[in-house]
């Protein structure tokens, strides 16, 4: 923990110091066993920052965010190969406990998909699970989640009220607090603000800014303005390649693949 | 898109008004077609239930009486009846008087039909009149100079054409000749009493002193005249008591006595041995009688309660008298019983003119009415129960109609256990018609709600787990390819008519299931724990992988690990009897352990009525499984939990709505189902949770007996009241769940 503080605090540090959270090499993926949708995929993504996903439809983008936390194992002949490596391990291996990655990797899904429960019980429910079942420790975690997604304020009265009383923004920093009340590592965010309005788009940026002190953010995304906004650094995809990655202002402003400018300057997508 | 096209159609439906009223109207017909065969629906239903209310509903309507016109007969004032009756068709009447004129009388005009003077010496009068205890027309008088004869009134029916044409000619004969029968030393006879049977015939006069005299004649039949001889036997004893009234049992084994301190004293016969002593009511007995069939005695008192006894099987294992219940009285003193003919039902007369008519089954007062003025000399009962014949003060004759058709219903007689003739105890049974007409009905409907909810939740019991666990494994774990068959698989079960379901209940399983019992319940044994210790095995050896078999595609290995575990238990079914059970479960239950085992018993209805209700709730819940949006699940399992607790957790509340429903229609067919239990309960109407004992339900009861009850009879009726039972069984549950299923779909509604 202090350790990575450490690195955090010095804001322009080159790359190669950079502490590292998950590093994806070679790898690639098979719908079917046989339909090819991610090549030959590299990359080292930065502890606590926020790194931004963009592409058009259909490239990989989604598909790569769900290797991290072998969402895809739920999806019939899906073959991935290569490695990935989260906390030194590499978690394509038959061997790990795929729970506990998903403990360590939370999602955020495109969606907002509170469980039909109260707001209290959907945030605790990822300490259930884990079996805490205290009464103190499960209240406080639920406030100190509420609080971290900034939600504590206006829902703080009725808790016990369901989660489908709150609204499409609201839902979502829900599941954002449901996500980091089991204390992950990373969070993935699947265009997360894909179904919002754009006030709730806006708190939910502001959300990402306070989050990446903690924790690792991986963002897919549609919207470019909110990947500039909210990453340290992106990926442009394409076609299931990885085309550019780098520092989010050197990719916006200054690309270095002509796709990625094309699309960038919105020539297709 | 081609802009061009889009353009032109939408300027060509602008043009079209045509076609926008027509595609209103359309929409307009579409609606009204189905609000009129959604409200038909309802109506229909409503029409079902307002249907078997009309039927049902006469059960409950109160009896009536209605005084005819009243008409003066000729010559009557100056003479006494000793005997009064007439005849099914409410035309011809019977008068007897003291001086023994007996005379046929047709009852619309007054007309005398014939008059015959019975064989009494010159002089003498009748003393005292028994109608035999079978109520065929015999009937014994005795007279004042100590002779006792018995005459039979009869009535012939010919029809020369249509209905109109009926000519009923009454005839009065003498079956055991014109001779005394028994002969009095004392002949101021106080009480008589007669009972004809096949074997044997009995008569019994009581006189003053307490002097009781019985003759007692066995019937034997010459086998090749048909000519019957009567082997004569008479008795004499005294009694301290003064007798009040005296009846002779159908069966003639038992003579009763009462006193005036309202005890009933019974002896056993010929031997007019004493047997028991039972005080039935405070006051004097008054009047005394045999009710239909000439089992229970019906005693009535000076308070005008009437008392019904029969004799019980006691702990010694011999019959003793028994009061078994009483009748609200009218306060005064009953004069008079007389018993209905073809039911359970008596009708009792007092000395300040009252008339009550009652039913002993139903043990009610159905009908009370007040002849004031009449002055009643004799009363006669219709043999169908459904007039009164009343002579007057000053000969007058007046006819009673009675309308009484269903006394035998009443909530106790339906619900409550009732202490039937012949039964040790009161108790719930349903048995509702014999071999003959003296036979008590036993309308319980107890017995049959008991083997409807015994049979649905046997089924249930069956059902659920193999249909929840297959639903929520098939929705959930199973992968896709596998699903696409299996559902549909289970869902074509539901096509199996369940005639043929209950076919091989009854015909093959049930006794099948008595042959291999104990391998059965080896398996129940052996499959928990040999399923999981097969699943721990696989997983410790890591067979899944090396045998390459993707998740959702287990049931490929654990069926053959299924089928070997029944084939091992039948295996060590053997071994384990001959060790536990003596060599043979079957026999051990009923022999040592002491528990009954029908062949067709709630084990068998169970699982074929299980089977019959698996795909119907296998194929709700698993939709409703399968519908639960994945969004939630995936959201649970990128939360970090397994996909058990995700199923537990997340999904199995989310589609709790639709699983309760599925529960809910399952019942519902359960409960309603008839061809399974009727071929495979045995249709026994016991009440016993008993596992190995068959039930009948009440589906299964309308059934096996609507086809033989009469039209409109009580019967038929209370078939009807079984219906409405079930009706509204099925409707109360229905409704109930839908009131859960809606608050459950309100707390877990998503998306």
């Amino acid at each position: 923990m202090n350790d990575s503080q450490a690195t955090a605090a010095a804001p322009e540090a080159p790359a190669a110091d950079e502490k590292i959270a998950v590093q994806v090499r070679n790898l690639d993926l098979y719908y079917d066993r046989t339909v090819q949708a991610l090549y030959d995929i590299n990359l080292d993504i930065p502890d606590r920052k926020v790194t931004a996903f963009i592409g058009p439809s259909g490239c990989g983008k989604s598909t790569l965010l769900r290797c991290f936390n072998r969402m895809n194992d739920l999806i019939d002949d899906c073959v991935i190969e290569g490695k990935i490596i989260i906390e030194g391990k590499n978690i394509q291996k038959k061997k790990i406990d795929v729970a506990e990655l998903r403990r360590q990797v939370g999602m955020v899904f495109q969606k907002p998909n509170p469980f039909p429960k109260s707001i209290y019980e959907n945030v605790a429910y990822g300490l259930r699970i884990q079996g805490i079942n205290k009464r103190r420790v499960l209240e406080d975690t639920v406030e100190w989640a509420l609080k971290g997604a900034a939600l504590w304020d206006e829902v703080k009265d009725r808790l016990q009220e369901p989660a489908f009383g709150l609204s499409g923004g609201q839902q979502q920093r829900l599941v954002i607090a449901r996500a980091i009340a089991v204390q992950p590592k990373v969070i993935l965010l699947d265009e997360p603000c894909s179904a919002l309005d754009p006030i709730s788009t806006l708190k939910i940026e502001e959300l990402i800014h306070e989050l990446k002190e903690d924790y690792t953010i991986i963002i897919v995304t549609h919207n470019m303005q909110q990947a500039a906004r909210v990453s340290d650094k992106t990926a442009f995809m394409y076609l299931g390649k990885m085309i550019e990655y780098g520092v989010t202002d050197q990719i916006f402003t200054n690309p270095q693949e002509k796709r990625t400018e094309d699309y960038i300057t919105g020539r297709y997508g | 898109m081609n802009a061009v096209f889009g353009k032109e159609a939408v300027a060509k439906s602008r043009r079209s008004a045509s076609f926008h009223r027509w595609r209103s109207r359309k929409d307009h017909a579409v609606r009204w077609l189905i609000a009129v065969g959604g409200v038909g629906v309802i109506i229909a239903v409503v029409l079902i239930f307002f249907y078997l209310l009309w039927v049902v509903f006469p059960l409950f309507l109160p009896a009536g009486a209605s005084l005819g016109e009243s008409r003066s007969m000729p010559g009557w004032e100056r003479s006494d009846p000793v005997y009064f009756s007439l005849e099914e068709q409410l035309e011809v009447g019977l008068r007897v008087t003291e001086a023994g004129e007996a005379t046929f009388f047709h009852i619309p005009d007054g007309r005398e039909l014939v008059s015959q003077r019975l064989p009494l010496a010159p002089g003498a009068s009748i003393s005292a009149v028994a109608k035999g205890v079978q109520l065929d027309g015999k009937t014994a008088v005795a007279t004042n100079d100590g002779e006792v004869f018995v005459f039979r009134h009869s009535y012939e029916t010919r029809f020369s054409g249509g209905v109109e044409t009926r000519k009923i000619n009454p005839e009065l004969d003498f079956p055991y000749g014109r001779e005394s029968l028994l002969d009095l030393d004392f002949p101021a006879v106080t009480g008589l009493a007669f009972s004809d049977g096949n074997d044997a015939m009995v008569l019994a006069a009581v006189g003053p002193g307490g002097r009781v005299r019985v003759k007692h004649a066995s019937k034997t039949e010459n086998l090749m005249t048909g000519e019957v001889t009567l082997e004569e036997d008479i008795h004499e004893t005294r009694v301290s008591f003064n007798a009040t009234a005296v009846a002779v049992s159908g069966n003639q084994r038992w003579l009763y006595l009462s006193d005036n301190q309202g005890r009933v004293y019974s002896f056993t016969l010929p031997a007019l041995e004493a047997r028991d002593v039972v005080q039935a009511s405070d006051s004097a007995i008054t009047a005394m009688t045999m009710l239909l069939g000439g089992i229970s005695v019906l005693a009535g008192d000076a308070d005008g309660v009437v008392s019904q006894l029969f004799p019980v099987r006691g702990e010694d294992n011999r019959f003793h008298l028994r009061l078994i219940r009483q009748f609200d009285g009218s306060g005064s003193p009953v004069a008079h019983i007389l018993s209905e003919q073809r039911r359970k039902g008596f009708v009792a007369l007092d000395t300040a003119q009252h008339i009550s008519v009652y039913h002993s089954t139903a043990g009610q007062r159905v009908l009370y009415e007040d002849l004031g003025g009449l002055q009643p000399r004799k009363i006669a009962l219709a043999p169908r129960s459904n007039g009164l014949l009343i002579e007057g003060a000053g000969g007058r004759l007046q006819m009673m109609d009675l309308d009484n058709e269903h006394p035998e219903v009443s909530f106790s007689s339906i619900w409550s256990k009732v202490w039937y003739e012949n039964y040790e105890e009161p108790q719930y049974v349903w048995q509702s018609s014999a071999s003959t007409n003296e036979f008590e009905p036993k309308f319980s409907l107890t017995p049959l709600v008991f083997g409807t909810i015994k049979a649905s939740v046997y089924a249930m019991l069956f059902a659920i787990p193999l249909a929840l666990m297959g639903a929520a494994y098939t929705a959930y774990f199973m992968s896709p390819q596998l699903r696409k068959w299996v559902k549909p698989g289970i869902e074509i079960m539901a096509a199996l008519p369940t005639v043929i379901l209950g076919f091989l209940a009854g015909l093959w399983f049930a006794p099948w299931l008595e042959e291999n019992l104990a391998s059965v319940f080896m398996l129940f044994l052996l499959m928990p724990p040999g399923l999981f210790g097969f699943a721990w095995g696989w997983h410790k050896l890591s067979l899944g992988d090396r045998l390459r078999i993707p998740a959702g595609w287990e049931p490929i290995v654990l069926v053959p690990a299924l089928l070997g575990l029944a084939w091992l238990s039948g295996g060590l079914a053997e071994p384990v009897q001959g060790v536990f059970f003596g060599g043979d479960l079957r026999e051990w239950l009923s022999n040592t352990a002491g528990i009954s085992y029908d062949q067709r018993n709630a084990m068998v209805v169970g699982a074929a009525m299980g089977f019959a209700v698996i795909p119907t709730i296998f194929s709700i819940a698993e939709d409703a499984v399968f519908g639960v949006p994945k969004a939630l699940s995936n959201g649970s399992l990128a939360l970090g939990a397994t996909p058990w607790q995700t199923l537990v957790f997340v999904v199995l509340p989310t589609a709790s709505p639709g699983i309760f429903s599925a529960l809910m229609i399952g019942l519902g067919r359960a409960v309603g189902e008839t061809m399974i239990v009727l071929m495979a309960t045995g249709n026994t109407p016991v009440m016993d949770w008993n596992l190995f004992e068959g039930m009948r339900t009440l589906a299964a009861n309308i059934a096996v007996e609507m086809p033989e009850s009469e039209v409109n009879s009580s019967h038929y009726r209370i078939l009807f009241l079984a219906g409405l039972v079930l009706f509204m069984f099925t409707f109360v549950v229905n409704t109930a769940a839908e009131l859960i299923r809606q608050r459950l779909r309100e707390k877990y509604s998503s998306l």
